[in-house]
């Protein structure tokens, strides 16, 4: 076995950006005469692995572009029937037919309403792209929020209530550990450092150091499989319950054992706010600031009054304003913890009591209150103590108050954005030496933190439900979404007829093939809400939703044929690294010429910009997207450019003279500050712990529902400042018959379901004994007459079923079932991806009172019941 | 092999045994390189090697020429030609001269070769049939005749190859099986007071035989966890139907019969023709068994 | 002379199968070709089970079994102690892979060599530069060989295996989490021979007694 030097013509290697998950690591490409052999990581840069180290889904990502079931030209369906098991009947079609029927319709409808017209967002890469541009790419097209898109891939299963939480409170999209600093990190439901969630490699190379230099990892999970498995200890948990243990937890730190940072109390968060009976701030009546008492003046101030000294704001007394009683939120949050003991919480969840009093002491013991650290000569406060959540424990009807608690748990130690804490991912993004792109966070209302990008919407300054409302996202009512559940909801049509939006019916659906239909709930509910628009999709393959519900399939490049300069340039509030390293910002560059006719759908959608006449509109929005303010390097009206020429002008834009240099090397890198990393006491923001704009939101909420005669079962009192226990949907539907839990999680292997058409993914996925599988407790299994091998189904209460091989484990709670997310798969121009593994989302069912009626998040486990196929 | 169900078909592919890929040596897993695919060459030339050297061996006693000769065929042609036949490279098949140090195949290779010159020699020469020749010769033939297990017995891997009963077993089997065939061809060229001569071997062989199996198959399974699941394959498992009508029905049960209705020397040219298609169609299920239960140990 | 050695850290690990794949691309191999592998299971009983995950690849033994079944001299330890077979000497008898106990040896017949990554479909571009690149014999038995192209081109050009990429092994560098380490057994200073002192490095399954080069820490 030896290599034949001698066949080698060409060899070289290609760094760009890993596009297999959304991620986006480092990745380098050995392209041999022309043939694209091999990925790794990029050594020189910490945007993902160990030295070099990139994980096996990417490393097998070369498949992507050799994949001979990609589509080399537009199709067009000829049948005009839509469903499931009915063949669309493809046509190959040229591509001036294909834009030109894209762009008649798109105007015709525009002439009518444009927000008729749905986009469709992506979580997963596989054919990559410039995710953030969708977003104001709609806004041309004079759509005016995020209420036209729908969400694909990851799809409401993760993402509404960490993404609001970790905007309101880290100014970024998610939390990680500080791995570097940290001695005792609680994980609920996540799989931070251990193959899953942003900058998954990243976290993994920083855990797997920490790991060695010896912290405790507490995993709260279902599962003992990927966190639980490689945790110091694994707490078998109830899909849901987390609020329970963290309220417990938060009772016993701060009512039991009464050991909390004050001093972070009182300096950052808004718990010095005083609150009136109702619960809503004391605002100063000329400002409209909230009010606090400042305990070395004894006066009340506006919360941002310079005079007061950190120390001198009042976390307790009794206080009055105007002749009104009011008194610091604080003490309410002081009482309301006192009723979750940990008996309590021990029977919601099923942890033990002693499990949770011992995670709860460790926590404080762990937390070293009032210490400090000293690095490279700036001193900080040192909180050791993490807990972090993402996936698993957020996506539940009751969201936001499983987000809530476990981050109240950080916050009474003040382990938030300091080292060893809690670290949002970075919030400051400073610009290049030389370079002009830069963005910085703002202190807003209230002084909560307006993060300075976010995808879709901007989670403060928060709006009051309102109606009615102008897209079939219904964002104006449901305001804290960040991504709208409403075009997957069974009761759609009522809802938009109660709220306004009938007018807007959409009759288009433009973007990128996410998979939407089978990725998020009940696969008949979605095929129900889209059939009926005319569906154009951008994909490398036909996959169920294009084969379903596809008019035109355009073929997109893969990630490896891309030009991708924009893909990290604004997303380090979720791909940059969360601890304190330098800057490392990569770009895609296409490593071979794209397959057959695929074009790069930015390419087509400025096409389509173009033929729409949107596209100077589109340019005035990009130019103040990046803030060009170079006369030279502007898009101008009536400029017709590529997305690499247009790449050219912002490149030079945020790097300036050393463009050249960046394009060369596929990556910028250049110094984080280290007080950019722990930001907390250098920003004059306040966490809003206490979400007082909840009781408003209530309040205008079920106004609206009064006046419009809305019926629908939804959960009002979740509307509460302060996180509270509420049964999620699905332990609501358990009963006798449909005894046990279904939940799903994320192997590290998949993406999504694009990656189950990876051959190179499918051969290890099945030596891999719970990828493929429905993983039962083996307890479980035998009491309910289960081996390993044996055909298992599941069925909801609706009469959804899904089958599956049944894998026994011990490391699961003997009360669930675990999936692996996306499979089950039908595409027939799939071959590899069909009939592997088994579809979750499809038993999630898809009435409104299934989500988080907060955040729109889905409740993402489901009673079922089991029996033998 | 137990039937994949319908979403197993589509989700793993075959590992050629009950095991899933992800049970690839977790569960203990079965060998497959000697006995699946073209591996089924290997259990015939083991299977020939022995049976010619055991005629071979036999017919020594007996200085039956015709005995020899068919002998030395059966085991260079059939056993030779087989053994390359399997060989993934057989133009190289010299090669295997190189490492008889180590190498019990190697070894097992230079034995046969020894064998044929001799062997010929002893054929082509009128006295060939001298005490010093017919030890030599009836060495070799022992080697050759537990060439097959021996070459299964010296892999550690695999506790149900090496375990202690496996070569007696060879050499009894081969013994047996040779006794036979020259018992047929005694019947055959006429010689019916040889075969009738030569039944009181015949019942005390297959006695040993009876014994062997019945220890190699006690022994194993109380040698230690892997090679009782080995033998749990051949009882209870995939091979159990093999087993029992293979090794069991025609190996042991029939051979019994009719050696009980010949006792005491009262031979029958159709009943030993018979008992030598049972004891052939016997040996090659104990073989068979043997080399398709044998099994990893799994690694963690 | 140094003895290659490796060690994989079973607490850094995170079962993500770069290891696996990468190994692949580097060697081109064909479907349901494996020189790396991931074995997953779990011990003990609910609630206090763990999860198992070791990567196996071959051990590179002292004493390897393989060696000693080969008739031919085809697989055979290099000075440099790893374990490699020369496919102009293989007859494909295959007592190596029959003997090793940790199977990490594969028979690439014409089957084998036939088998596509799209089943039906034709091979792709990168299955057929393989070929050219790095061609394997039919009817011979293939196996880890510890990258040692990379290792023997690294030390030509000067380069230290273990620490500079190019010259260590695909599955080193490819682990995102730094749960590999290749270097040099017969040197107490390497950083393998100090981590299997410092934190007891096991080797899997010794009971097998081939002396593995392979250790494992957790």
């Amino acid at each position: 076995m030896t290599y034949k030097t001698d066949e080698i013509l060409e060899d070289k290697w290609v760094n760009t950006t890993c596009g297999v998950c959304y991620c986006g690591c480092a990745a380098r490409v050995r392209v041999v005469n022309g043939v694209p052999v091999k990925i790794e990581g990029i050594k020189e840069s910490t945007m993902g692995g160990t030295g070099a180290g990139l994980c096996g889904k990417g490393i097998a990502g070369l498949m992507y572009y050799h994949d001979p079931n990609r589509i080399k030209k537009p199709l067009r369906r000829t049948n005009p029937e839509k469903g499931f098991g009915v063949d669309p009947k493809w046509k190959e079609i040229e591509w001036e037919e294909a834009l030109e029927e894209i762009s008649t319709r798109m105007k015709k409808i525009m002439e009518d309403n444009p927000n008729k017209i749905l986009f469709t967002n992506q979580t997963m890469r596989a054919s990559d792209g410039p995710h953030n541009h969708l977003y104001f790419y709609a806004k041309a097209f004079g759509i005016p929020n995020n209420g036209n898109f729908i969400i694909g891939g990851g799809s409401l299963h993760c993402g509404n209530a960490a993404h609001m939480l970790g905007g309101l409170i880290h100014g970024a999209w998610s939390i990680a550990p500080d791995w570097r600093y940290t001695k005792y990190v609680l994980k609920w439901g996540s799989s931070k450092g251990t193959g899953s969630g942003h900058s998954a490699m990243t976290n993994a190379r920083l855990r797997a150091d920490s790991v060695r230099r010896g912290i405790k990892e507490i995993v709260f999970d279902p599962m003992g499989n990927f966190a639980g498995g490689k945790a110091t200890q694994w707490v078998p948990i109830l899909p849901g319950t987390d609020t329970a243990v963290g309220l417990a937890m938060a009772n016993y730190i701060l009512n039991i054992r009464g050991e909390i940072d004050e001093l972070y109390l009182r300096a950052k968060t808004n718990f010095v706010y005083l609150i009136r009976e109702d619960g809503t701030f004391i605002r100063d009546e000329k400002t409209d600031k909230p009010l606090v008492f400042d305990e070395r003046a004894k006066k009340i101030k506006v919360f941002d009054d310079e005079s007061i000294a950190f120390e001198d704001f009042a976390l307790e007394g009794d206080f009055e304003h105007n002749g009104e009683k009011c008194r610091p939120c604080f003490m309410a949050l002081k009482e309301h913890l006192k009723q979750f003991t940990p008996e309590w919480a021990s029977k919601i969840s099923t942890v033990p009591v002693g499990t949770i009093l011992e995670v709860a002491k460790g926590w404080v013991d762990n937390a070293q209150i009032g210490s400090t650290i000293t690095i490279e000569g700036q001193t900080f406060p040192f909180r050791p103590v993490s807990s972090v959540t993402f996936r698993g424990s957020q996506g539940h009807s009751n969201g936001i108050h499983q987000v809530a608690s476990i981050d109240l748990i950080s916050q009474l130690v003040g382990a938030e954005d300091v080292p060893g804490g809690t670290m949002g991912w970075p919030s400051i993004r400073r610009k290049y030496p030389g370079g002009e792109y830069e963005r910085l966070p703002k202190v807003g209302k209230d002084g909560v933190i307006v993060p300075s990008v976010f995808y879709s919407h901007d989670p403060w300054p928060v709006h009051a439900p309102s109606y009615p409302c102008t897209n079939s996202g219904c964002v104006e009512f449901w305001s804290h979404s960040t991504l709208s559940h409403i075009p997957y909801v069974k009761e759609k049509e009522y809802i938009q007829e109660k709220f306004g939006v009938e007018k807007v019916k959409p009759e288009m659906i433009f973007g990128i093939a996410v998979n939407f239909l089978i990725s998020n709930s009940d696969w008949d509910v979605a095929l129900e809400n889209f059939k009926d628009c005319f569906v154009v999709l951008s994909d490398i393959w036909v996959n169920e939703t294009d084969q379903a519900i596809g008019d035109i399939i355009l073929p997109d490049t893969s990630y490896l044929e891309k030009d991708t300069w924009s893909s990290e340039i604004d997303s380090f509030f979720f791909n940059g690294s969360p601890s304190y390293e330098d800057w490392y910002v990569h770009l895609q560059n296409p490593v071979a010429k794209p397959v057959g006719e695929s074009r790069d759908f930015m390419n087509v959608y400025l096409d389509v910009a173009n033929r729409v006449g949107v596209l100077d509109k589109y340019h005035e929005l990009l130019n103040g997207y990046y803030s060009i303010t170079d006369e030279k390097l502007k898009l101008k009206p009536g400029e017709v450019l590529t997305w690499k020429e247009i790449g050219e002008r912002v490149l030079k834009w945020v790097y300036g003279d050393d463009k050249e240099k960046i394009q060369k090397q596929g990556f910028a890198t250049w110094h984080k500050p280290i007080e950019d990393v722990y930001w907390r006491w250098n920003m004059p923001t306040r966490c809003p712990v206490y979400m007082e704009f909840l009781i408003h939101d209530r309040r205008a909420a079920e106004k609206i529902m009064k006046d419009t005669g809305f019926e629908l079962e939804m959960d009002m009192d979740q509307y509460a400042p302060l996180p509270d226990w509420f049964w999620p949907t699905s332990h609501k539907e358990l009963d006798d018959e449909y005894d046990l839990l279904a939940f799903s999680y994320r192997d590290v292997l998949h993406t999504n379901n694009s990656t189950f058409q990876n051959p190179l993914i499918d051969e290890v996925s099945q030596m891999s004994p719970y990828t493929f599988t429905i993983t039962l407790n083996k307890g479980l299994a035998d009491k309910k007459g289960f081996k390993d091998g044996d055909i298992i189904w599941m069925e909801n209460k609706y009469g959804t079923k899904e089958n599956g091989i049944v894998k026994t484990m011990e490391a699961q709670h003997p009360k669930v079932l675990g999936v692996c997310g996306q499979g089950g798969l039908w595409a027939d121009r799939r071959p590899i991806a069909k009939g592997k593994g088994s579809n979750f989302c499809k038993l999630l069912p898809s009435y409104l009172r299934h989500y988080d009626p907060i955040t729109g998040n889905i409740e993402t486990s489901v009673a079922v019941k089991i029996y033998k196929g | 092999m137990k039937q994949q169900n319908e979403l197993e078909k589509i989700m793993f592919h075959p590992t050629g045994s009950d095991l899933k890929p992800y049970e690839w040596m977790m569960r203990p897993t079965r060998q497959r390189e000697w006995i699946d695919d073209k591996g089924i060459f290997l259990w015939l030339a083991f299977f020939f090697s022995e049976i010619g050297a055991g005629l071979y061996f036999v017919s020594l006693f007996y200085e039956y020429r015709a005995g020899i000769v068919l002998g030395w065929l059966i085991t260079l042609i059939l056993g030779g030609l087989i053994h390359v036949l399997y060989l993934g490279n057989p133009l190289r098949a010299w090669r295997m001269i190189m490492k008889p140090k180590t190498s019990e195949l190697s070894r097992g290779i230079w034995i046969i070769g020894v064998f044929a010159a001799l062997g010929f020699l002893q054929i082509i020469t009128s006295g060939g049939f001298n005490m010093v020749f017919n030890c030599i010769m009836g060495i070799l033939c022992l080697l050759i005749i537990s060439h097959g297990f021996a070459t299964m017995n010296v892999i550690r891997a695999l506790p149900a190859w090496s375990s202690t009963m496996v070569l007696p077993l060879s050499l009894i089997s081969g013994i047996w099986v040779g006794s036979q065939l020259l018992q047929m061809m005694f019947v055959l060229g006429g010689s019916s007071a040889l075969a009738s001569g030569m039944e009181v071997w015949s019942e005390a062989f297959f006695l040993i035989y009876l014994l062997c199996i019945l220890l190699y198959v006690w022994g194993t399974f109380h040698a230690n966890e892997i090679g009782k699941t080995s033998i749990d394959v051949q009882l209870n498992g995939e091979l159990s139907k093999i087993f029992y009508a293979g090794v069991g029905g025609l190996g042991l049960v029939l051979p019994a019969v009719l050696t009980l209705i010949m006792w005491g020397g009262d031979t029958h040219g159709f009943l030993i023709f018979l008992r030598l298609v049972f004891v052939l169609a016997g040996d090659l299920a104990i073989r068979y068994t043997i080399m398709k239960s044998a099994v990893y140990k799994p690694l963690i | 002379m140094p003895r290659w050695g490796m060690v994989i850290d079973v607490k850094r690990c995170i079962a993500c199968w770069g290891c696996t794949i990468a190994c692949k691309e580097e060697h081109f191999l064909p479907p349901r070709v494996f020189f790396n592998r991931v074995l997953i299971g779990e011990t003990g009983k609910f609630p206090t089970s763990s999860k198992l995950i070791y990567p196996i690849l071959c051990n590179h033994c002292t004493d390897a079994a393989c060696v000693e079944a080969c008739p031919t001299g085809a697989t055979y330890i290099r000075e440099d102690g790893i374990v490699v077979v020369d496919d102009d000497k293989c007859v494909g008898c295959r007592a190596c892979l029959v003997s090793c106990p940790y199977q990490q040896r594969t028979y690439y017949d014409q089957k084998v060599k036939e088998r596509e990554y799209y089943p039906g479909q034709g091979k792709t571009e990168m299955e057929l530069i393989g070929e050219k690149l790095y061609p394997l014999k039919v009817g011979t038995v293939i196996k880890c060989n510890f990258c040692s192209e990379r290792v023997d081109e690294g030390l030509k050009k000067g380069l230290t295996p273990g620490t500079d990429d190019v010259a260590t092994p695909a599955c080193v560098i490819a682990c995102p989490v730094g749960a590999r380490v290749f270097g040099d057994l017969s040197d107490p200073e390497s950083e393998v021979s100090r981590l299997i002192m410092e934190k007891k490095g096991k080797q899997l399954r010794k009971e097998f007694g081939t002396e593995p080069a392979v250790y494992y820490i957790d």
